[in-house]
């Protein structure tokens, strides 16, 4: 619902938009969607003017339909696929995170979300060479780790130095904030500034409840709106900026059946198209008291319900052996 | 600028007014003056300058940033956050092994949460840090001051007399084997009455006054810069009993839960709080877990629990974004929180009696 301005296109004047808005037509949509000849009638203004009007503000504002195959050969020649660094994790993502999506990483307290980020940090600034973008809002990033994880994967310390130093940390606590953040990183890549380091591949925002969950319940919907905001956000992103979006969500527990849910409700639910749950489960056959499952719940790509098995150790999930247990749909 | 009109900082009601007239974008916020925009929407003239300052202003903050400057969100490399993490302190807890298992210590710009039952040293494991974080640069310490936030009535200012004198007593034993001139300088000032004097001390009787202190304390902290420990002794209590609605409860902690992360990374402290435990009931046995609540384990950054096996304490590093899980025993003695073993013969050592303060343990009141 864009009001109507003078100057938004040639032949819209203060004095025909103040006529027009006598008769209640104030935003593009009424004038597009109005029978341009009564309107010339009760405005008394030209219906050629009226007409050649209509024809830009069409044009400007409308959506342009696109037919599959041109998408596709789009798609082909800006999607990349980005190995997280882990051989389990990728064949649980379809071999890696693509851009232009959004993939989500839920899981109870403690049961490695973080230390994902942060493997998939290091792995594309050190392997792919990319530069990452970390929006902490929960104050769990730590930069020692990071070193430790970076130097499981090259000993040169002038390596691990430029691998550090192509991931951007913004440490955000409120909603408001990531969005300026986000914002700006919109901003500075289509106004096309050239920082230092060159645009960046991955965005990691740890965690996107941490800010939500104070606002969302009780009768107000202004958490919900600014939920979507930020959802909006993420997604042109991703899409616009060909960028992959990892986010972080925290689970409830579920009302009514006790089970575990990831938070945020089902209108965040549709925001990801690619959610795994991280947990951790009691091992048998032997093994390790404790095993780490990261589980596929929802994709466009896989089955859901594929397991692998992640070892989060002094390497996080790095090049850990594909000791998947791996069950079908 | 093609910002949303929604993602400004403004009251719900004006924003549903602004949507309802058609505005979308900043851009055409920007482009009208206060009097048309009040009149276009029925607001008075002073919301409507307050208003367009607003966007104004992000949107003059956000030009500014792309121009180069990275500062007011606070953006860096990681490898500046790893010199600042590598030149920061850690607060010690006179327990080396629980040290170790933290890596250091409780670290700064973290939430630290301590759970366990009644009577297992968490409030002591307070009144250690307290005390601890005021040690001088020249023995490790941060030379910080405290704020302790009580909700439980459970602060006795006896007790940290104890712990402060054997605190001073240790700080002097290390300077005699030393002989350094700072050593001795800094001990004129490290007394037990400073160490008291530089413990603020607020007693709150229920959430409102918990809510209303924690977000008044970044006007505290700004008077007080020196402090570099904020203190949450008991934050289940205020929220466990009478309230009856579970979500404002989940809402009020999530947002007190971002408050307190923020101040510790606004003013670089370390914030600790302790928690109570409740038990969960399975579909075959029950154990116990820390109180709150689900979403509440997602708000601590570091999670230690204490537990009880036989009659040994033993702490669990349970969550972490840098250590292990681990679990270690301590004890706590007159002097306060202290290893089971003596540490090696180059340090002061430490007493291992069990404390006669605290009421024996009988064999059959195990909490498993």
């Amino acid at each position: 619902m864009v009001i109507l301005r003078a100057g938004l296109c040639p032949g819209l004047t203060v004095e025909m938009i103040q006529l027009l808005k006598a008769n209640s037509i104030a935003t593009v949509v009424d004038l597009v969607s109005s029978d341009l000849e009564e309107v010339a009638r009760k405005c008394s203004l030209s219906y050629k003017a009226l007409v050649a009007v209509r024809r830009v503000l069409l044009a400007q504002f409308s959506a342009f339909p696109v037919n599959g195959a041109d998408l596709y050969e789009e798609l082909k020649s800006s999607t990349a696929i980005l190995s997280t660094g882990s051989r389990s994790l990728d064949r649980l993502l379809d071999s890696g995170l693509y851009t232009g999506e959004v993939t989500e990483l839920t899981g109870a307290p403690g049961s490695g979300k973080t230390q994902v980020c942060l493997s998939i940090a290091v792995s594309t600034s050190h392997d792919l060479k990319q530069n990452v973008l970390y929006v902490d809002s929960t104050g769990g990033f730590t930069a020692s780790r990071l070193l430790q994880l970076a130097q499981t994967r090259t000993g040169d310390e002038e390596e691990q130095v430029e691998a550090l130093q192509r991931i951007q940390v913004a440490r955000v606590f409120d909603v408001y904030k990531m969005l300026d953040v986000l914002q700006e990183l919109r901003c500075s890549v289509s106004q096309q500034v050239l920082s230092s380091l060159g645009p960046v591949k991955v965005l990691v925002v740890d965690s996107v409840s941490a800010v939500i969950c104070p606002l969302l319940g009780g009768r107000q919907a202004e958490g919900l709106a600014l939920m979507m905001q930020l959802a909006r956000e993420l997604k042109t992103l991703a899409r616009e900026l060909s960028m992959a979006v990892v986010v972080t969500n925290h689970v409830t527990r579920d009302g009514s059946s006790g089970h575990l849910k990831p938070a945020l409700g089902r209108s965040w639910s549709f925001v990801p198209s690619t959610r795994v749950l991280l947990e951790s489960r009691e091992g048998t056959w032997g093994k390790a008291s404790t095993r780490r499952i990261a589980s596929l719940t929802k994709s466009s790509r896989q089955p859901t319900g594929i397991e692998v098995e992640l070892d989060i150790g002094s390497c996080g999930v790095l090049e850990e052996s594909p000791a998947a247990s791996g069950e079908g749909c | 600028m093609q910002r949303d009109v929604g993602s400004f900082p403004l009251a719900p009601g004006l924003r549903a007014k602004l949507i309802g007239a058609g505005f979308q974008t900043a851009q055409e916020l920007l482009e009208i003056g206060p009097c048309e925009l009040s009149k276009e929407i029925g607001i008075s003239k002073e919301e409507a300058l307050e208003t367009l300052q607003i966007v104004r202003r992000e949107c003059n903050s956000n030009a500014t940033k792309t121009a180069g400057d990275p500062e007011a969100v606070g953006k860096c490399t990681a490898l500046e956050l790893l010199a600042q993490e590598q030149a920061q302190g850690f607060i010690i807890t006179f327990c080396s092994a629980l040290d170790d298992i933290l890596g250091g210590g409780v670290q700064l710009t973290k939430i630290t949460e301590i759970c366990g039952a009644p009577g297992v040293g968490k409030t002591q494991l307070c009144m250690q840090l307290a005390v601890d974080v005021q040690i001088p640069e020249c023995f490790g310490g941060l030379a910080g001051e405290a704020v302790f936030i009580d909700t439980e009535g459970s602060f006795m200012v006896d007790r940290v007399v104890d712990i402060a004198t054997a605190c001073v007593q240790h700080c002097q034993l290390i300077a005699e084997t030393h002989q350094e001139e700072d050593f001795q300088k800094s001990l004129e000032t490290f007394s037990f009455e400073s160490i008291l004097s530089h413990i603020y001390y607020f007693r709150c009787h229920d959430y409102t006054e918990l809510l209303a202190q924690i977000y008044l304390l970044p006007d505290f902290l700004s008077e007080h810069s020196k402090v570099r420990l904020v203190i949450v002794d008991g934050i289940a209590f205020p929220f466990r009993h009478d309230f009856e609605d579970l979500s404002l409860r989940t809402r009020l902690l999530n947002g007190l839960a971002q408050q307190l992360i923020s101040i510790a990374n606004a003013h670089k402290l370390a914030v600790v709080l302790t928690n109570q435990m409740t038990t969960r009931i399975g579909q075959s046995q029950s154990m116990l877990v820390p109180a709150l609540g689900e979403s509440w384990g997602h708000a601590a950054t570091i999670r230690l629990i204490f537990h009880w096996d036989n009659k040994q304490r033993l702490a669990t590093l349970y969550k972490s974004p840098s250590q292990k899980e681990s679990t270690v025993p301590f004890h706590i003695t007159p002097h306060g929180f202290r290893d089971v073993h003596p540490p090696p013969p180059s340090q002061t050592p430490a007493e291992v009696e069990i404390n006669p303060r605290k009421r024996p343990r009988i064999e059959g009141d195990k909490q498993q």
